[in-house]
């Protein structure tokens, strides 16, 4: 016993050491991820509540305020008074998804029996934003038929009420946080790959062995280390999601913790396999980018895989971090699942147990 | 093993070591003996097999054929068991570059049952300026004598230095031989490896010459030169004039040789050979020649026993 855990401790924290001196790796395990959470919850937050129209009344009529009251009513309409010119350019900025012109003459058009054709009025919409344009453009025929309806005094014979319906109260906060967690998992891991072999070509890990420290004494101080890491990256990840986006966590915490030991454990094992193919920190470097890329973009961290082209479909679906993303999703904020948790486990499991063996065969300490 | 060895106690004990790397035979037969407070030195030049028989005895490297017993220990079988009891500086290994002086030694403490603090070998090796510093702002020296700082740290009774002083200023390699003085005066077992011969000449109570995986020749720094040379040499800058047909008739002389631009007079008779040189210096008219007389170095003893210079 005494042999393995002899210089346990001190060597993971002489790893944590030079871990946290290392401004690189600092990098790239903490300040990338929060870049991300940042990055991805000022975008979503921004845009998914609602839609912003831009309102320009040229009329100034009973009429006119009657329909603007009709478009206030629809919630999640949020109107913006303006001039046409003003208005068209905030559009442009990109602060208005739309514009709805009335010009002037409407309270005259709308005098009940009033032939000829119809008053038009004028929506601007920005094709390059799909759904907004085509959500509002149909509010807003919805609305001008109802108005139809009304002059002409038919009462409608048909109606729809809207309602939302989803598992839990997810935001698009609570998608991307455990995706980014289980992206940074990934790449604490992966990464590990390098330290690794500019200890081996140093000749730091030859050195060791020249101790009476165990090999296995070696590999449990990086799991260790590596896993204490994962402890403060969850929490400073979640714990933003959690102020700043308000995600609320909901799932067992034990089940939460347990996916993300395995999922740290699995990457991690897959860095060894790197670092067993890897002769030089360099081609460390560029082995580790190029796997953690396709492993990164070709699951279904950040779009669900259904977005995917058919032919790449396949591809995510034996993704490891495809598992770790959904697992992480399903057991902190309660996402609908692309495959059952055991089933996410047992991916998780493989992956691990084919890169423990690969690397258990093929690792080279010097 | 009794923890109380005696001077002259075999240390090391090699028989007919063999180590090959696919064709390459980087080890080929080699056999010698380390007694208990000597310190043993390998010599040749790199590539001769020095490294790689020394990291046998250190349990890093399997031999394919033969025996090496260190302290008592079968390295092939114990290999762990020797690791606590031997004290290791390797030739390449670098060391955790974002740790500091005293982070490391402290580290390598506590891979050991019995250690020693940390602040005693500071002291000793003369690192309390730099207890605090990341080893990656050491000096070439410094780490150096860090290096050995760690080899100490389990107090060992044998311990092994492949090429110390290898990229050291001409200041630190004196200070380390002086380091290695003391270690020897503690009365510690010392093997180490060298292409210096003048560390060779200083530091080794004996040495074994080494060149392909073979130790050509064993002993005392005496003993290999006056196996090999009876002469002294007489060197000096060489002269057109001085051509080796007039060199070799002057008095006393028996060989004549060249190493880079200098001419070297192997004699028997050093003042009849000085002698007869000057005179015909004189003769020729050649003006500022600058003589030495040595006497034969382990240098001479590697060039007559390979054919080459030891930094070829």
């Amino acid at each position: 016993m005494r042999r393995l855990t002899a210089g346990l401790w001190p060597l993971t924290v002489a790893n944590v050491k030079s871990f946290y001196r290392d401004r690189a790796s600092l990098f790239w395990t903490f300040a990338f991820p929060i870049i991300f959470v940042v990055l991805f919850g000022s975008i979503f937050s921004g845009g998914g509540t609602g839609f912003t129209l831009g309102w320009v009344d040229q009329d100034r009529s009973p009429a006119s305020q009657q329909l603007r009251g009709a478009f206030a009513d629809v919630s999640i309409l949020v109107l913006t008074d303006a001039d046409q010119a003003a208005a068209l350019e905030q559009m442009r900025e990109g602060t208005l998804d739309a514009v709805v012109v009335v010009p002037a003459g409407l309270g005259e058009a709308m005098t009940p029996g009033r032939g000829g054709p119809p008053f038009q009025l004028t929506l601007y919409t920005d094709p390059s934003r799909q759904t907004a344009s085509t959500t509002v453009a149909q509010i807003v025929s919805q609305l001008v038929g109802g108005v139809n309806l009304a002059l002409a005094g038919v009462p409608p014979a048909l109606g729809v009420t809207t309602q939302t319906l989803q598992t839990q109260s997810i935001s698009s906060a609570a998608y991307f946080v455990p995706s980014i967690l289980a992206m940074a998992l990934m790449q604490l891991g992966v990464f590990a790959a390098i330290p690794l072999v500019a200890q081996r070509e140093k000749g730091i890990l030859k050195r060791l062995n020249a101790t009476p420290l165990s090999r296995a004494t070696l590999v449990a101080s990086n799991v260790v280390m590596r896993l204490l890491i994962a402890i403060l990256q969850t929490v400073i990840i979640v714990g933003i999601g959690v102020v700043a986006f308000g995600v609320t966590v909901v799932g067992s915490l034990v089940v939460v913790a347990g996916f993300i030991v395995l999922g740290a454990v699995t990457f991690l094992a897959l860095g060894y396999v790197i670092a067993s193919y890897a002769r030089t920190e360099e081609s460390a470097n560029a082995l580790t980018s190029v796997v953690q890329f396709p492993l990164m973009f070709l699951s279904g961290i950040f779009f669900p895989i259904d977005f995917m082209p058919e032919w790449l479909q396949p591809v995510a679906s034996i993704m490891p971090l495809t598992y770790l993303g959904d697992a992480l999703r399903q057991t902190m904020v309660g996402g609908a699942a692309y495959a059952p948790l055991p089933i996410d486990a047992l991916v998780l499991g493989g992956w691990l147990a084919v890169s423990f063996l690969l690397s258990a065969r093929f690792f080279r300490w010097q | 093993m009794s923890a109380m060895a005696t001077v002259g106690d075999s240390v090391v004990s090699v028989v007919d070591l063999h180590k090959s790397y696919g064709s390459v035979r980087a080890v080929d037969g080699v056999s010698f003996e380390v007694t208990q407070g000597e310190v043993f030195g390998l010599l040749g030049p790199n590539g001769a097999g020095k490294t790689t028989t020394i990291e046998m005895l250190e349990g890093l490297l399997r031999p394919d054929s033969g025996s090496a017993n260190v302290l008592g220990i079968d390295v092939t079988r114990h290999p762990e068991a020797l690791k606590e009891r031997i004290g290791v500086q390797l030739q390449t290994a670098a060391l955790y570059p974002n740790l500091t002086v005293v982070e490391l030694i402290d580290l390598f403490g506590s891979f050991y049952a019995k250690r020693r603090s940390s602040k005693e070998l500071i002291r000793e090796l003369g690192l309390e300026e730099r207890e605090v510093a990341l080893s990656r702002e050491l000096s070439g020296g410094q780490r150096q004598r860090l290096s050995i700082a760690l080899a100490l740290v389990n107090d060992p009774e044998l311990i092994f230095l492949d090429e110390p002083t290898t990229g050291l200023d001409p200041q630190g390699r004196r200070s380390l031989w002086d380091q290695i003085g003391e270690l020897r005066k503690q009365g510690r077992t010392i093997l180490l490896t060298t292409h210096y011969m003048e560390e060779a000449e200083r530091l080794c109570d004996r040495v074994a010459i080494m060149d392909h995986g073979q130790i050509l020749e064993m002993g005392t720094v005496n003993e290999l030169v006056t196996r090999h040379f009876k002469e002294r040499t007489v060197r000096f800058e060489t002269r057109p004039e001085l051509t080796d047909e007039r060199l070799s008739g002057l008095s006393g002389v028996q060989r004549v040789a060249h190493e880079s631009d200098e001419t070297v007079l192997y004699t028997s008779q050093v003042p009849q050979t000085v002698g007869a040189l000057l005179k015909l210096g004189d003769e020729l008219g050649l003006e500022g020649l600058d003589l030495a007389v040595r006497r034969p170095t382990l240098e001479d003893v590697f060039i007559e026993l390979t054919g080459r210079a030891l930094r070829d």
